[in-house]
């Protein structure tokens, strides 16, 4: 089992670095977004898949990360040294605030980061003078750090591959130490973690800020990618559609929301090719997912093995 | 100045008129039901858009705001019966699909009525301004609005404090086993209740696209106002939706007036102080 397990990551790791000598350059420009959303997607389930907080304003970290980095670049020259860090720490400033949000739960935690979403999606919406409305931020260069630059969409796709597999090894570390073992708890009973002393709001706090860090690297890489950042990376569809792609995937683990992104914006980017109204067909993939899969296709596959290893 | 200020509390009220239509369905149909229905702008926009269309067809206002209204309702009872009632009391799915609901009926009305900004035409006799005391001049159908949402608060603040289908309803929110078990049959009482709620959000897409206008994306914004609403009001309390309607409709008046690029932030902003002292809300209970 783990031989095999070994086997497929290694077999991931040789296809993921072969790919641009197979794909051409839309296909890479696909996976790329399939990474980056994929990790947005990881952070929103390090609260949704490992706290059980259902967070849908995390368009709003990934957004702000973005526009600074973009606004730092473009309007003032600033190094890609400065900017990136810079987007980081704003879009984590952010997630200080919203995570005042961890005071509730249940629905209340859901509408209030509705509304949390939508203050950010309105300022980068109607502050146009510092924002630029709805055309945004265009022309951001490639990153480049001292003499080294990103010259094109294949090499950004290898720096995006690799940010992406440090941020998963560190998930992992993160969802098995003692406090994301403590986290699970309070998903599971946040009563009985409170009788055994734990303080249960911190640690949500914590994991909240922690998941508007990683959605704001999420969104450093989206505008180095995109190269324009616009106010529909705060609106509402980026952010309920991340819970969508670790749902979709597979919650509570760290490949789900990855494999989640590359269906969602796959299937997007086929049905869109020959059929005008997508937008409903992702409609009925947010329905078929919570009728039919509601454990995410990770959890299928668990369940096919399982019944496969009874039989 | 002091024209202005009365001119934008009559703006706010209007609009507070329009949000308490949309968000008193959501805040009884999820004190009832548990039931988190992120559709409530889409049934809006398609209410609106029906509207439009029975008013282009016979050129009749009330029969446009019924019809709305009514081809809702059967959308509405649809969803409820066939998706919402299967996935029971998981707030998440409940998101995710209504979510997924709203966004197939936006693209199919995109699809039907087109990208542009519509409006509900006015029958003439509600269009123009009138005087109001003072000397001001407002536009007669944004004044009498005040009045239609006033009629429907109190219409259904009769029903809910004073029948007896109400009494069940408030028994209903505060323990739903309880009433259960006195032999009502809850399933059917949602049905009800999500059908009026409903037909309540199709009748405000009608009367608010006759002057906030319809287009792609409004049933977002409208929602996102209602669900604001409902925060400050307190989930699953009439009273609360009528206050938080107040509140908000006036402070986004205000917002627009005095910090246009900021109105986000007069909206949210209080809602975020609010939250931090009183999380239920002004009128709500520990959900």
């Amino acid at each position: 089992m783990r031989g095999a397990r070994l086997a497929l990551a290694a077999a991931v790791v040789v296809a993921a670095a072969a790919l641009p000598f197979v794909a051409g350059p839309f296909w890479m420009g696909l996976v790329t977004q399939m990474i980056v959303f994929g990790l947005l997607a990881l952070s929103v389930d390090l609260l949704l898949g490992h706290a059980g907080l259902f967070s849908i304003c995390h368009g709003s970290f990934f957004a702000v990360a973005a526009y600074t980095t973009a606004i730092l670049h473009v309007r003032h020259g600033a190094p890609t040294l400065l900017a990136a860090p810079a987007g980081l720490l704003a879009g984590t400033l952010l997630g200080l605030v919203f995570g005042l949000a961890v005071r509730t739960r249940g629905v209340y935690f859901i509408l209030i980061t509705i509304a949390f979403g939508y203050v950010v999606w309105g300022v980068a919406h109607r502050w146009s003078s510092f924002t630029g409305g709805d055309n945004g931020v265009t022309n951001v260069p490639f990153p480049a750090v001292a003499g080294m630059r990103v010259e094109s969409h294949t090499e950004y796709y290898y720096l995006a591959l690799g940010v992406a597999a440090l941020c998963a090894l560190g998930y992992r570390v993160l969802i098995r130490s003692p406090f994301g073992l403590a986290l699970r708890g309070i998903k599971g009973s946040e009563s009985r973690m409170r009788t055994l002393g734990f303080d249960s709001n911190r640690h949500l706090y914590a994991a909240f800020v922690l998941s508007a860090a990683l959605a704001s690297l999420a969104g450093v890489l989206y505008v180095y990618y995109n190269r324009f950042v616009n106010p529909v990376a705060a609106s509402f569809p980026v952010s309920v559609e991340a819970a969508l792609m670790a749902i979709v995937g597979g919650s509570g683990t760290i490949v789900g929301p990855f494999i989640g992104s590359a269906i969602i914006l796959g299937l997007r980017n086929w049905v869109s090719s020959f059929f005008e109204l997508y937008a409903a067909i992702m409609g009925i993939v947010f329905i078929a997912a919570v009728l039919w899969v509601p454990e995410g296709l990770v959890g299928l596959a668990a369940r096919v093995r399982g019944r496969a290893a009874r039989a | 100045m002091t024209t202005s200020a009365i001119l934008q509390a009559i703006n706010g009220t209007s609009l507070a008129a329009l949000l308490f239509l949309v968000a008193s369905g959501f805040t009884v149909t999820f004190g009832l039901m548990r039931v988190v229905n992120m559709a409530y702008g889409a049934y809006y926009l398609l209410g609106g858009y029906v509207g439009l269309s029975i008013m282009q067809a016979t050129g009749s206002f009330a029969l446009a705001v019924v019809g709305g209204g009514a081809a809702v309702t059967v959308f509405g009872y649809l969803v409820d019966r066939f998706l919402i009632q299967h996935i029971g009391q998981n707030h998440l799915a409940q998101v995710l699909l209504t979510v997924g609901i709203a966004f197939v009926v936006g693209d199919v009305a995109l699809k039907i009525w087109g990208g542009d900004s519509l409006k509900v035409p006015v029958p003439v006799s509600l269009r123009g301004a009138m005087e109001l005391p003072g000397g001001m001049i407002y536009p007669t159908f944004r004044f009498l609005l005040i009045f239609f949402g006033a009629a429907i608060a109190g219409t259904l603040w009769l029903l809910y404090t004073r029948t007896q289908i109400g009494a069940v309803v408030r028994a209903g929110v505060d323990d739903r086993e309880q009433v259960s078990a006195t032999g009502i049959n809850v399933d059917r009482l949602f049905v009800m209740v999500s059908a009026l709620a409903s037909f309540l959000a199709g009748m405000a897409g009608v009367v608010g696209g006759a002057f906030l206008t319809l287009y792609p994306g409004a049933e977002w914004e409208i929602l996102i106002v209602a669900l604001v609403v409902v925060i400050v009001g307190g989930l699953g309390s009439l009273g609360g939706a009528m206050i938080g309607a107040l509140v908000v409709g006036l402070l986004d008046a205000y917002g627009r007036w005095l910090l246009p690029e900021f109105s986000y932030f007069v909206l949210f902003g209080p809602m975020a102080v609010l939250l931090l002292f009183r999380p239920q809300g002004i009128a709500g209970r520990e959900a």
